[in-house]
């Protein structure tokens, strides 16, 4: 019994070895068409990687191993490893693939902005599963934890898709403001908030119901509301507020305001440290990212990457 | 006569999407112009988005092209909405021909029909005097400049108009002028009204889009019509050469949402 618990630490301990998270922070930067790598611990930028034209959406693997980029001008996804930082593949992935979300099964559901559908492809083979009709300039992925929900948001149709997993079948259309550009779901996947940037909106969602139970418009005529994120405790909502210049941060329960942070310019992408103690936002216009200690909602540092930054991960 | 209407209407085939919704509501509306109009095109294209959209919600929407010369004897009950682009004349028949119907202007510019402050004209395409307006700006800021305004350009990138233009182009081989825009925007602000408000009624229709409207004209701003009936909106600048310049309101000359600094901004002196 000793020895088996012994060979399963070391198991786990080369696992660990093999995909450990290397506490990095990487942004997609869509016009200088490369990928800042930031150090998670000392916040500067420690390398500048390219893998391809218009890098936009970003992702990693499930276990950890592999990076995800859009290259939309490329039609492709580009794989790097997190471990050298060497690109190892690059896949075609339809038309104009902007946003995509990866599965906690490892496939990856990708938006494909020029074709008003959803795809779903294998990032190990590169095979595409699945495509699903959506409406038109879809943007918004959002997966369930458990997995068994996807939210693709599709701009120009104002709406919610709702897409089951495995059967890749649409349950329900929900129509929200004007274009509608992110989503995210609770922990337990019974509700899920989604932003639109015409019409200045966060919406709460009955994910049971397939019902909008609450609505915040944003004062801000400016804000124009783009990604989101749940804090940790699910106590508090990130809004991106795009050419509102900074962050907005509700009471995830009535959508109360709380808090305005400013940031750099045109603010699109976040991203929440596994911890949940730091928010990442992309400021497009800037060129900066802001990292944002959620303790007390305040900017501890804003870092110079590339141009018009727009996604960002964090290998946590 | 009318026997003749119909005989000339051009009613597209069905669109039927895979994930219809059970039994369709069957939506219709009525363009009056010509056929080689490019706000014709613009409304196809308006018509086609609006039934993707309305695949997932269970409706479907066709469209009757009637000349300008037919308006005289045309029964507007069918129609939830009247699309025109004609001349002024013709618009103002329109709108008296179907009182308590929207009536949605995509091609006269005529500031005589703005100030006339109709019940249900209701004019997509921008005035001459915004057009004018946005010019005066621009000089302000760049004098002597020869430039053009429009309602829109088939270079515009911004506010996801590279998406519709990339639409527009790969659908009908032309570029995205002023006039199809506005075809395009009439259709799709009714077809959001209708799907938001679940309006089957063309007078409350009428109503919701005088009164209510939030629309993504891929402008940037949320779209809504003036006591005038004129559409709110950005213009854009374009060179003697028609090379896409900027936006209007212009920076430094005015503010950048204040859109009624673009035409009479009231009805009211």
């Amino acid at each position: 019994m000793k020895h088996l618990v012994s060979a399963v630490l070391l198991l786990w301990g080369c696992l660990q070895l093999a995909h450990g998270a290397s506490n990095r922070i990487f942004v997609t930067n869509e016009r200088s068409n490369d990928i800042s790598i930031i150090n998670g611990a000392s916040l500067e930028v420690e390398k500048t990687i390219a893998v391809g034209n218009r890098p936009r959406g970003i992702g990693i693997s499930p276990d950890g191993a592999e990076l995800y980029v859009a290259i939309s001008e490329d039609n492709a996804i580009a794989v790097v490893s997190l471990e050298t930082l060497e690109l190892l593949r690059t896949f075609e992935a339809g038309s104009d693939p902007e946003t995509f979300a990866v599965h906690p099964n490892g496939n990856i559901y990708i938006s494909n902005e020029d074709d008003a559908k959803a795809s779903v492809f294998d990032p190990v083979t590169g095979r595409q599963l699945a495509e699903i009709p959506v409406g038109l300039e879809p943007e918004g992925v959002a997966i369930s934890p458990d997995g068994k929900q996807v939210i693709i948001t599709s701009e120009s149709t104002n709406m919610l898709h709702v897409i089951r997993v495995p059967e890749h079948d649409i349950v329900a259309n929900i129509l929200v403001g004007a274009r509608p550009r992110a989503a995210v779901f609770n922990n337990s996947g019974a509700l899920a908030y989604s932003t639109s940037e015409i019409s200045g909106e966060v919406k709460k969602i009955d994910m049971e119901k397939h019902a909008i139970v609450a609505t915040k418009k944003i004062a801000d005529e400016k804000a124009k509301p783009k990604d989101v994120l749940l804090s940790k405790d699910e106590s508090k909502l990130y809004v991106a507020g795009g050419r509102a210049n900074q962050i907005i941060v509700l009471k995830a329960d009535t959508l109360e305001l709380l808090k305005k942070v400013p940031v750099g310019k045109r603010v699109w992408g976040l991203a929440m440290s596994k911890d949940g103690k730091r928010v990442f936002t992309t400021n497009g216009v800037s060129g900066t990212v802001s990292v944002i200690a959620t303790e007390n909602d305040q900017v501890i540092k804003t870092i110079e990457v590339g141009k018009f930054p727009w996604g960002v991960v964090i290998d946590d | 006569m009318v026997k003749t209407f119909w005989a000339t209407a051009l009613t597209l085939p069905l669109f039927l999407g895979a994930a219809g919704a059970g039994a369709e509501t069957a939506l219709r509306l009525a363009f009056i112009g010509a056929e080689a109009d490019s706000a014709y095109n613009g409304v196809l294209q308006g018509v086609k988005e609006a039934n993707l959209q309305g695949r997932f919600l269970g409706w479907n929407y066709s469209l009757s092209r009637f000349a300008a010369t037919e308006l005289e004897g045309l029964d507007p009950s069918p129609f939830m909405a009247l699309i025109v682009a004609a001349d002024a004349e013709t618009l103002r028949q329109a709108g008296h021909r179907f009182p308590g119907r929207a009536v949605l202007n995509v091609g006269a510019g005529d500031d005589a029909l703005r100030r006339a402050c109709s019940q249900n004209l209701l004019h997509v395409i921008p005035s001459d005097r915004m057009l004018e307006d946005a010019k005066g700006q621009w000089r302000q800021k760049s004098p002597g400049a020869e430039i053009r305004a429009s309602g829109w350009h088939p270079d515009f990138v911004k506010f996801a108009a590279r998406d519709l233009n990339k639409r527009f182009k790969k659908a009908f081989s032309q570029p995205m002028d002023q006039r199809a825009w506005a075809g395009w925007a009439a259709v799709k602000m009714v077809s959001d009204s209708i799907a938001r408000k679940n309006l089957r009624d063309p007078a409350a229709l009428l109503r919701h889009l005088k009164t209510d409207l939030s629309f993504d004209g891929q402008k940037g701003l949320d779209l809504n019509f003036r006591d005038t009936g004129q559409l709110r909106q950005l213009i854009l600048i374009a060179s003697a050469a028609g090379e896409l310049l900027g936006e209007a309101p212009v920076k430094g000359v005015a503010r950048l949402d204040d859109v009624d600094s673009l035409g009479r901004p009231s009805c009211k002196p």
